[in-house]
């Protein structure tokens, strides 16, 4: 598929007549790394799918909205983010879980999970990764799964870099804690 | 066999969640056949007096504004003109000076011109 910049990309999805094949475009080059980020937050593959399905008919419907004071990336990625927290909390709602157990649901998940094929130690890394709290998880993720530059998550998440960097040092400090404990 | 780690290192950083084969291809077309299709429709055409509306209204408002602020600078000129006049009237009055005696013999010297002049007119037109 033809490459197209960003400024062209915007172009089409203006224009009413070419606004269809623009978002094709759109989901053909955003889908992936979209899915990606989605599914290290919920684990599960069918919930991950349900997600980015919602996203891009939620970056579809706004699409007029969308002003151009952002990337086109940073725009969709705080829809998935947003997405994604809200599925987290509506599940926690239902199964009705304690602070303390919280995301044992998303432990639970992941052992189901049909598409996982990580050894034992990465089971244990996401583990670890699953007591970190939403945000610093979303950070940790970001920079150590996907290598993410600070500025970029900075302007998704709307945190600056220092409170990032801050967060991410705190996050591999608990997780090694936890790596250790559970030896 | 037990896992023992301790660093972040340690651990492999591939991806360990896969997905079914072909995934993001098939994905990639079954959103496109789920979108609503309410896009075009969206630019109604708008009517001259929709336009317009705006600018009309304006017009109103700022004509309604210039007739009250010239209704009440009149009303207000008038006011200062009654009340310069009353002071004027006031202040004469309590700068004059006169005696009772003066008053009633500015009065007498009125009765006896007025007499004359009767007098006289009597004296030309009747006879």
């Amino acid at each position: 598929m033809e490459k197209y910049s960003e400024e062209q990309l915007l172009e089409k999805l203006r224009d009413p007549r070419t606004q269809r094949q623009g978002f094709a475009i759109l989901v053909s080059e955003y889908s992936e790394r979209l899915y990606w980020q989605i599914r290290k937050m919920v684990l599960s593959h069918d919930d991950a799918n349900d997600i980015l399905q919602d996203v891009f008919i939620k970056a579809w419907t706004n699409i007029d909205n969308f002003r151009g004071e952002s990337k086109l990336t940073t725009w969709l990625y705080r829809i998935a983010i947003n997405e994604s927290i809200t599925f987290l909390n509506k599940k926690r709602n239902q199964n009705n879980v304690s602070v303390d157990d919280e995301n044992s649901f998303l432990l639970n998940t992941l052992e189901s999970d049909e598409y996982f094929d990580g050894d034992e130690a990465q089971k244990l890394l996401q583990q670890a990764v699953l007591t970190l709290p939403d945000k610093q998880r979303l950070v940790f993720q970001m920079k150590y799964f996907d290598e993410m530059k600070y500025e970029e998550m900075s302007d998704i998440l709307g945190t600056s870099v220092g409170a990032l960097k801050a967060s991410y040092h705190h996050a591999v400090k608990k997780i090694e804690n936890f790596l250790t404990d559970s030896n | 066999m037990e896992t023992r780690i301790n660093k972040l290192s340690e651990i492999d950083r591939r991806n360990p969640f896969t997905v079914p084969e072909n995934y993001f291809s098939r994905f990639n077309e079954h959103i496109m056949t789920c979108l609503p299709e309410n896009k075009i429709e969206k630019t109604k055409k708008v009517s001259l007096w929709g336009k317009t509306k705006p600018w009309v209204y304006m017009a109103a408002m700022f004509m309604g504004i210039f007739f009250i602020i010239q209704l009440l600078t009149k009303d207000a000129a008038n006011q200062a003109v009654t009340l310069s006049s009353t002071q004027f009237t006031d202040d004469y009055w309590s700068t004059v000076q006169i005696t009772e005696e003066e008053f009633y013999q500015y009065l007498e010297e009125q009765l006896v011109n007025d007499g004359y002049y009767d007098y006289m007119y009597n004296q030309i037109y009747t006879n």
